[in-house]
């Protein structure tokens, strides 16, 4: 059965609920964090954070916006999954934690196969610039590596090589940087897969350019593995509620998004924000800001937060406990997501509907 | 509850009547005047105009391609003003609730997003739910999919073919079959620069004729009653007129639907290679009955190309204003996003400009000729009010034309056209004719039985007001709009067909998902229970 309590007592559904509901009701700015749940949990807190003039943020925020500011700022070209593993005659992986972020990343772009929609039905090149210190390894392949510590300094030279230009590095290195070049430039479809903290959007951007100077002869597209707790389909979700992506605050009444000003951490730690609702459905993350003050947390079981929850409800999980629709790394869209241990744990949207109804006003969608 | 609206001028082609009269509303539906009863309420509309709610057949509302474009364009869309109204998300700007809102206040009730590929059908359908008001429907890609493709190919026959789009339709819940650029999007994947009619795509050996002539046959021999529609080859490339009227041609008389047809009305002639074939173009479509076009008019201001005709974005990419653009080579067709934006003074958007409104007043029959901006790629719909005027005014032409290049005009015939589009017109080409091009039986008209979503407007010397904020508006018999000014939120089906056929394909499909894409055909699937409101769809009948 679903926990809920209110300062760590055991309380009812109906009684954590509307304790919440007058916690962030009294708040001057309410700020909606975490949105670790699904675009049903999505839509449920953008329409609260409406109706309380909140802010909103999602957890993975700093990654998010490492690929979105690069979009919006110069522009992406990229691809599915799909496309990877059935077109691609050359992948090209970035990054130490790909197989971290996506354990079936392999499995699923498969490539040691030969791409079946490849005219030349070639075995695929496989290219690692900073793999994990383990090596870049895939079922016993050939994968081709560049080690750097700096993927800045990486990517800026493999681009401006693949542009014929010149770079001062060590000749063993120069050969290296060539021999890459030589392969993206000869790449039918080519694709570029990243992802993790590494990243910046500084990196980014430069791959993106990289990517945007190969299309001037041949085609090569890039693969984002973005990061979890949907935080894609929040983004999504909130891309089509408010025209914006988290990090968008109702505090003058309309939406507005600014990803400094409202960044929930900075926001509580300042002391800007005056009560918070967490929510984690995906995994049992914990608030990441110091500063006391009012918490309602929809949280998953066994969350060690630092300090006890003035409110807090124990949420399914989308896709186990409860059926949810959610981005998918497997497909690169939104996917439903049928529950595989169906329990009576209540979904983040079913819990906000019940804090929604306790602050009346308008019904809502 | 009855709802008497008295006196007004009725505007319904469907039925012949263009006179003063009333117009009962009982529940849902538009009843006969019943004796011996009173209206429960009563409007007195005269000097009014009343219509039937109006019908967009093309328009980019939802999806993921629109949603990369509302993330690509933060600074697009700032918001100034706070929710006034306890209408949750309103005024905010692009967002699936102010498109509700703000197509509801000019009186449209049914709005149909004309492109989502099978793997995004979720997201789209999401995303229509949180359109308020009207119905909606989708059209669902086809043309540049591998299972498509390989079944041409491979000479697996016609049946083959159709059981695979009704699938497809039934999985998506499309309303009908739309092909983006035919071949194409699959040639630029394989490094293909420009694609016509009669050019390749590698791999499978088809050309882009070819493909049209199967999804055709399709939703022919599928009764699925909006015929094919189509965005051709060459879109936006000076001289594509040949492409077009080629187009028109490998119809071989069979229904066919152009999309957007301004973007292909471009002659290369004149000192800067690019001159209006409108006109031309125009004759084609008048001589050719099985063939209907909506316009996608220009208008002058800042907009975003969305679009799954990949290549073509690709190419336009450097165009982009603000410098900046998204590519993705999808599932299928993917799509591209590009911001642009058209200038008064600048010769070729004047030409482009002109173009469209030649279409609209040289292609004779309103039953053939759709109201649209290919919203927000010629225009965002927000300027339908001041097209509206241009194709009503002579005089608002003039004043516009003045402002406008000459030697841009004098690549034109608009300046030396006279007509002005009737409201009867007006109501057949923004009502009684798309219901009839999609098989809404229900809508379009003011008979008896017909679906109450009725606009009424207040005629006056300002065209573009009038349609900008109706007077009232009924969604299914509910006054929704008064003064241009949304009261409350309902919540409108999404349209779609569900036509018959054999369903071993299903498993073919299954087979061909595991194997092919490694994952299961399920994960695509639109879960109506994962939508946020019960009874999300309606069907709409498929034999003709």
């Amino acid at each position: 059965m679903s926990e809920a309590r209110i300062d760590g007592k055991p309380a009812s559904l109906a009684a954590a609920t509307e304790r919440a509901a007058a916690l962030l009701s009294a708040a001057r700015m309410p700020v909606i964090a975490g949105l670790g749940t699904d675009v049903a949990g999505a839509r449920a807190s953008i329409l609260l954070a409406e109706k309380l003039r909140g802010a909103y943020d999602h957890m993975h925020s700093a990654q998010i916006f490492a690929d979105l500011d690069v979009m919006r700022q110069a522009g992406l070209m990229y691809t599915s999954p799909n496309e990877a593993r059935l077109r691609a005659d050359v992948l090209l992986f970035i990054g130490k934690d790909l197989t971290k972020i996506w354990p079936a990343m392999m499995e699923r772009l498969s490539p040691a196969e030969i791409p079946p929609f490849d005219l030349a039905r070639e075995p695929r090149k496989l290219l690692w610039i900073a793999p994990a210190r383990s090596g870049a390894k895939a079922d016993g392949l050939t994968i081709e590596t560049l080690d750097s510590s700096n993927l800045h300094i990486a990517l800026a030279a493999l681009r401006a090589r693949a542009a014929g230009r010149p770079v001062s590095c060590a000749k063993r290195m120069l050969r290296k940087l060539d021999e890459f070049a030589m392969v993206l430039k000869n790449a039918r479809f080519g694709v570029a897969v990243w992802g993790g903290d590494e990243f910046d959007s500084l990196a980014i951007e430069m791959l993106h350019g990289l990517i945007r100077d190969l299309n001037k002869t041949t085609r090569f597209s890039g693969l984002p593995l973005g990061c979890d707790s949907n935080a894609a389909g929040v983004v999504q979700a909130s891309g089509w509620m408010t025209g914006f992506p988290v990090r968008t605050s109702f505090g003058r009444g309309f939406p507005e998004h600014d990803t400094w000003r409202f960044d929930a951490t900075r926001m509580i730690e300042s002391g800007e924000a005056d009560a918070a609702l967490w929510i984690s459905a995906y995994g049992p993350e914990a608030p990441p800001w110091k500063r006391n003050i009012p918490l309602v947390a929809l949280a998953a079981p066994h969350t060690a937060f630092a300090r006890e929850p003035q409110v807090c409800v124990e949420v399914g999980c989308p896709g186990i406990d409860h059926d949810g629709a959610e981005f998918a790394r497997e497909t690169s869209s939104l996917v439903g997501r049928l529950a595989s241990h169906r329990s009576p744990a209540p979904s983040v949207a079913a819990i906000i509907g019940q804090i929604a109804k306790h602050l009346g006003g308008a019904a809502s969608c | 509850m009855l709802i008497l609206l008295k006196g007004g001028r009725i505007v319904d082609p469907v039925n012949g009547r263009d006179e003063a009269g009333d117009l009962w509303i009982e529940s849902d539906r538009i009843v006969a005047a019943p004796a011996g009863r009173l209206a429960d309420e009563v409007h007195d509309v005269s000097g009014k105009i009343v219509m039937a709610g109006a019908i967009d057949i093309h328009s980019h509302i939802a999806g993921g391609n629109v949603n990369t474009a509302r993330l690509l364009l933060p600074e697009k869309h700032q918001n100034r003003l706070p929710n006034p109204r306890a209408l949750p998300l309103c005024t905010a700007k692009w967002s699936t609730f102010e498109t509700g809102t703000i197509y509801a206040s000019m009186g449209f009730t049914t709005v149909i997003e004309p492109a989502i590929v099978p793997h995004q059908a979720l997201q789209a359908h999401l995303e229509l739910s949180d359109i308020p008001i009207i119905d909606k429907g989708t059209l669902t890609v086809l043309g540049n999919d591998d299972f498509l493709l390989s079944l041409l190919r491979d000479g697996e026959g016609q049946a083959a073919v159709a059981d695979y789009v009704a699938s497809a339709l039934a999985a998506s819940h499309g309303l009908g079959v739309k092909c983006i650029n035919a071949g194409g999007a699959a040639a630029f994947k394989y490094n293909a620069r420009t694609f016509s009619l009669d050019d390749v795509v590698p791999f499978y050996g088809l050309t882009s004729r070819k493909i049209v002539e199967a999804l055709q046959r399709a939703v022919v021999d599928l009764q699925v009653p909006h015929p094919l529609h189509l965005h051709a080859n060459n879109l936006g490339i000076p001289g594509n007129v040949a492409t077009a009227l080629a187009t028109i041609e490998a119809a071989r008389g069979e229904r066919l639907h152009f999309a957007h047809l301004q973007f292909y009305s471009y002659g290369a002639e004149g000192d800067r290679g690019f001159s209006s074939a409108a006109a031309e173009l125009a004759a084609a479509v008048n001589a050719a009955p099985n063939v209907t076009i909506d316009v996608g008019q220009v208008m002058f201001r800042q907009t975003v190309t969305i679009s799954a005709d990949v290549l073509r974005q690709f190419n336009s990419a450097e165009m982009a204003k603000p410098k900046k653009s998204v590519i993705h080579d999808g599932d299928g067709n993917g799509g591209g996003i590009v911001p642009y934006l058209y200038r008064e003074n600048d010769f070729v958007n004047a030409v482009q400009w002109a173009c469209g409104l030649e279409l609209f007043l040289l292609i004779d029959d309103p039953w053939r000729v759709f109201f649209t901006t290919d919203h927000p790629n010629g225009a965002p719909f927000t300027t339908y009010p001041e097209i509206f005027a241009l194709i009503m005014s002579r005089d608002a032409r003039a004043e516009a034309i003045a402002r406008l290049p000459q030697e841009a005009l004098a690549m034109s015939t608009l300046p030396s056209i006279a007509r002005e589009y009737t409201f009867s017109e007006i109501a057949t080409m923004t009502r009684a004719a798309p219901a009839k091009l999609l098989g809404l039986t229900d809508r379009g008209h003011l008979g008896e039985g017909g679906l109450a979503d009725i606009a009424v407007y207040s005629p006056g010397s300002d065209l573009a007001k009038m349609f900008r904020f109706a007077h009232l508006v009924f969604k299914d018999g509910d006054l929704v709009v008064r003064d241009g000014r949304v009261s409350h939120y309902r919540w409108g089906k999404a349209l779609k067909v569900n036509p018959g056929y054999d369903k071993s394909i299903d498993r073919r499909l299954a087979g061909y998902y595991d194997r092919h894409f490694g994952n299961s055909r399920d994960l695509f699937a639109v879960n109506e229970h994962l939508l946020p409101r019960a009874d999300a769809f309606a069907e709409v009948a498929c034999a003709r």
